[in-house]
């Protein structure tokens, strides 16, 4: 634990965007006034699988109010995905549909009504073509190919060390298969852009983006754009869990839109579009063989990953190749074997979602753990501190743990849900849990080479400061934590901070906001700014008290020696004494991941700065007439290197917590013959008010050397080892182990049924 | 055809032109540039849009516009005065009950309207209020307690 006591740090402070968000003044997209804005929608395929034979939109241009349509012919030969070598999804179909709400034209009108109206103008002939929707389906010989180069999206496999050897030695082999749903993020705010095509040339797209400086760089590649004059702005954003996390065919259809109208055009989507044409988590099926030695130590791990990809190329094949990194964290295992297919289905296709394949493995691993310890004769709590992982391991891919906290987290959680008594007692109420290994500084070679941010701050002549960050604040508040380390940092107050971010033409570069990345590495890029500010002020004041540089401190808005209150000045007095010298007062933090490790040769997949772990518990109830679960108590701990603001974090692992129990218990997408049937929050079911258990959120600090004040981040990991808990609380309760997510009564109603 | 109507909002007379399909959501934002009210679902199902329509909270995503004529509406930017937050909005920025926002004036209108209904509100009964008012980020424990810690006091909220 940290002893060390710091002004700023540490502290469970209000975050900086309360005012505005709590006064309903924080503009949003949808709140943003733009002179002569024209109203996108979109116009979307009704069929799974279809040729498409001719679009005629000359009636929709004829009518009165309309003053654009765009179609595949105007965004031909464009492709659309984060990974340029995967990009296979055109912005409007050309000669082909793929999914049900695949986007084929678009109109800008003067009004939302007009807009909808001229859509139906629109004329379309289609022919229509057979539809696959399941995976296994789409691997059977003879089949139509939903792309030309057929419907395996990718295919993995590798192993370290060796696992048939290893399966060899072990007492106790378990296989075990578990089923993923798909999830959908359910952002309150709904995903749209605002482009501006100028007459001069120059781009600018207002959106609720998770990546503002990779958006700008791909959007300038698209359209042929200097960076100079693309600007992506970022207004207040209504969550992102990776749905934000995407270049999407919203984004180029406005744009077009703005090209030939001359005129900025909104497209926003409905709830509906969210739901049906959305990002969301992809659904798997996962094969885990573990083979174990009598006394619990996990010598080998095999894992097979068949992943719905749906209709087009987004996230699913860098996810499901980073499932295989991801098999090798928790628990210490030597020989890891991986192999998986990434196939297309024609459905709407997913992307990354809190944990980025992290819940699906996790779920499968720490199932799987509760049924080796059962068979072992041991608690799980002992099968886990068995095969912990600690600082300073190395995985079986040679990459380094630094720090870990999680035997603290495992035993801090069973002892604050009361573990020992509780677990394993008669009646129908039972425990569980899962743990988690994640990363907790994103991941170097997801996009580009690098995983860097850089910060710029400012100093005023009043001892204030101007930062500036290409970081996106989606709702975590990151923003609040980097004022924190700045005023930390240079000895000043929080609201002396002033934090620019949300504008690509103002703020330098960020990767953005995923991979829990942001406190560990915009985080430290802060610092460094702040230290070059600080230091500069030290040397002023090192010359006016003839004191060495080092004798000083900064701290309640004052340089002055340690020690000695005689030798003192306040910062904004020497603010001035810069200025009148005319010296600028600047410092500038640019950090990257300090890992050295190029992609792994056998994964594919980029080394991480930090891990980021935790253990979760739930108590509950199954009532064996409805087969409802009742949720009594969870406990979450999370290993976060050092909590920068407290109140926050235990925000982050609230939140994570319900998005995980939603995972485990009552979210799920639903197709029939490629037709979603969930689309609204009545019939896609995630956690309200009244389901909420009483949640204990709990902090354990490691103190990672390399994190800012020893911090890592936090963002993804509560999400992660949830519905593990709940399958393992549920066994625990009444002997039923249920292996697909979510866990719903006509599941338990059903296995209940016929163990009798 | 546009119609003509009164309505009393956040305490001030307006006069506003609405079309017979316009709802209350749209009046406030549009016609008033009161943009606090969110356009979540456009089916009364997030709460996002939530506002106080004569003492009773309503999904102003669903009300017709010609419903609110005559009637008194109270929106999230009626609730600071002079400058100075309501305690309600104290409370949820002191507990950490905000995280990206969206939800939130439609989560202060709902917990006012029930604390004005019942400023004694017991947990469970808080927990059952707020059933039509999502939210995805916070997972709902800090907007309890910070509903919670202005309960049972005498100052009239």
């Amino acid at each position: 634990m940290d002893q060390k006591e710091y002004t700023i740090v540490g502290k469970r402070i209000p975050r900086i965007d309360s005012v505005p968000k709590v006064t309903g003044t924080a503009k949003y997209l949808r709140d943003l006034i733009f002179q002569g804005m024209l109203h996108g929608k979109i116009l979307r395929s009704p069929h799974p699988h279809a040729k498409i034979v001719r679009v005629d939109a000359s009636k929709a241009e004829r009518m009165p109010g309309v003053r654009g349509v765009v179609t595949g012919i105007d965004t031909q030969g464009i492709r659309l995905c984060m990974f340029r070598h995967l990009a296979n999804k055109p912005p409007l179909a050309e000669d082909r549909v793929r999914f049900i709400g695949d986007e084929i034209a678009a109109v800008a009108a003067d009004s939302e009504k007009i807009a909808e109206r001229a859509l139906e103008l629109i004329e379309v002939e289609y022919e229509e073509l057979p539809a696959i929707f399941e995976p296994t389906d789409a691997i059977k010989p003879g089949v139509i190919r939903i792309h030309e180069k057929g419907n395996i999206a990718a295919h993995r496999s590798w192993m370290y060390g060796d696992t048939q050897k290893a399966f060899g030695e072990s007492d106790q082999i378990f296989e075990d298969r578990f089923e993923l749903q798909g999830a959908n993020h359910c952002c309150l705010e709904p995903y749209g852009c605002v482009a501006h095509y100028d007459q001069s040339g120059g781009l600018t797209v207002w959106m609720p983006t998770q990546m503002l400086h990779p958006l700008r760089q791909i959007l300038a590649d698209i359209f042929g754009i200097p960076l100079s004059r693309m600007r992506v702005i970022k207004p207040y954003t209504g969550g992102g869990f990776g749905a934000r996390f995407d270049v999407n065919p919203i984004e180029i259809i406005a744009v077009f839109l703005s090209k030939k109208t001359g005129r900025p055009v909104r497209i926003v989507n409905t709830r509906d579009e969210e739901f049906r044409t959305g990002r969301f988590r992809y659904p798997m099926t996962i094969d885990i063989k573990t083979g174990v030695q009598n006394d619990g130590t996990i010598l080998a791990r095999e894992v097979k990953v068949l992943t719905d990809a749906g209709a087009y190329n987004g996230m699913g094949v860098t996810i499901t190749s980073g499932i295989g990194a991801k098999s090798t964290y928790l628990w210490s295992v030597p020989n890891v074997k991986f192999e998986a297919d990434v196939v297309f289905t024609n459905k709407v296709y997913g992307g990354g979602f809190r944990g980025y394949g992290n819940p699906q493995i996790t779920f499968a691993i720490e199932s799987q753990m509760d049924i080796i310890a059962e068979k072992l004769g041991m608690d799980m709590m002992d099968l886990c501190l068995k095969n912990v992982n600690y600082s300073g391991q190395l995985t079986c891919m040679g990459h380094k743990v630094t720090s870990c906290g999680l035997k603290e987290c495992i035993e801090k959680t069973a002892e604050t849900i009361g573990w020992k008594q509780k677990r394993r007692k008669k009646g129908n109420r039972g425990l569980g849990m899962g743990s988690l290994m994640h990363t907790g500084g994103g991941v170097r070679n997801l996009y580009g080479e690098c995983n860097l941010s850089d910060v710029f701050i400012k100093m005023n002549n009043d001892g204030t400061v101007d930062l500036l960050s290409g970081i996106a604040e989606i709702g975590q508040g990151s923003d609040t934590v980097l004022a924190q380390i700045a005023a930390e940092e240079l000895g000043i107050q929080i609201e002396d901070v002033n934090v620019i971010i949300g504008d690509t033409s103002i703020t330098p570069q960020c990767l953005g906001a995923w991979g829990s990345r942001v406190v560990f590495i915009a985080g430290n890029a802060t610092k460094l700014a702040a230290e070059e500010i600080k230091l500069k002020l030290f040397q002023e004041a090192s010359t006016i008290f003839e004191t060495h540089m080092d004798d000083f401190i900064a701290k309640n808005r004052k340089i002055y020696v340690k020690g000695n209150s005689e030798k003192a000045i306040s910062i904004s007095e020497l603010a001035v004494i810069f200025y009148n010298k005319g010296k600028i007062l600047a410092g500038r933090g640019c950090y990257d991941d300090p890992t050295h490790y190029s992609p792994d040769p056998l994964t594919g997949y980029g080394a991480v700065p930090n891990y980021g772990f935790g253990t979760q518990a739930v108590e509950l109830e199954v009532d064996m007439e409805t087969g409802q679960v009742k949720l009594l108590n969870f406990v979450a701990t999370h290993d976060v290197g050092k909590a920068i603001n407290p109140m926050m974090v235990e925000g982050q692992i609230d939140g994570g917590v319900v998005q995980g129990l939603g995972y485990a218990l009552s979210e799920s997408l639903f197709w029939e013959g490629g037709v979603l049937k969930n689309c609204n929050f009545l019939d896609y079911r995630i956690f309200s008010s009244a389901d909420v258990p009483p949640i204990k959120s709990l902090i354990v600090e490691s103190i990672d050397l390399d994190g800012p004040y020893g911090a890592k981040g936090v963002g993804e990991a509560p999400a992660i080892p949830t519905a593990a808990a709940v399958a393992n609380a549920v066994y625990d309760a009444i002997g039923i182990r249920i292996k697909s997510l979510p866990i719903t009564p006509q599941k338990i109603l059903k296995a209940l049924k016929e163990s009798n | 055809m546009k119609k003509k109507i009164d309505l009393k909002v956040n305490g001030e007379k307006c006069l506003v032109e609405v079309d017979p399909h316009m709802t209350l959501l749209e009046v406030i934002r549009d016609e008033l540039g009161l943009t606090g009210a969110k356009l979540g679902c456009g089916g009364g199902e997030c709460g996002a849009c939530t506002v106080i329509f004569n003492g009773m909270s309503v999904k102003a995503c669903l009300f017709l516009a010609l419903d609110a004529a005559e009637g008194e509406v109270w929106t999230i930017e009626g609730l600071a005065k002079e400058g100075n937050l309501h305690p309600l909005q104290q409370a949820f920025v002191e507990h950490g009950a905000i995280q990206c926002g969206f939800c939130t004036p439609g989560m202060i209108m709902a917990s006012k309207a029930l604390l004005d209904e019942n400023s004694h509100l017991a947990e469970q009964q808080l927990k059952n209020g707020l059933v039509g008012n999502l939210c995805r980020c916070t997972g709902y424990t800090n907007i309890f307690q910070a509903i919670l810690s202005v309960t049972n006091i005498d100052e009239k909220l």
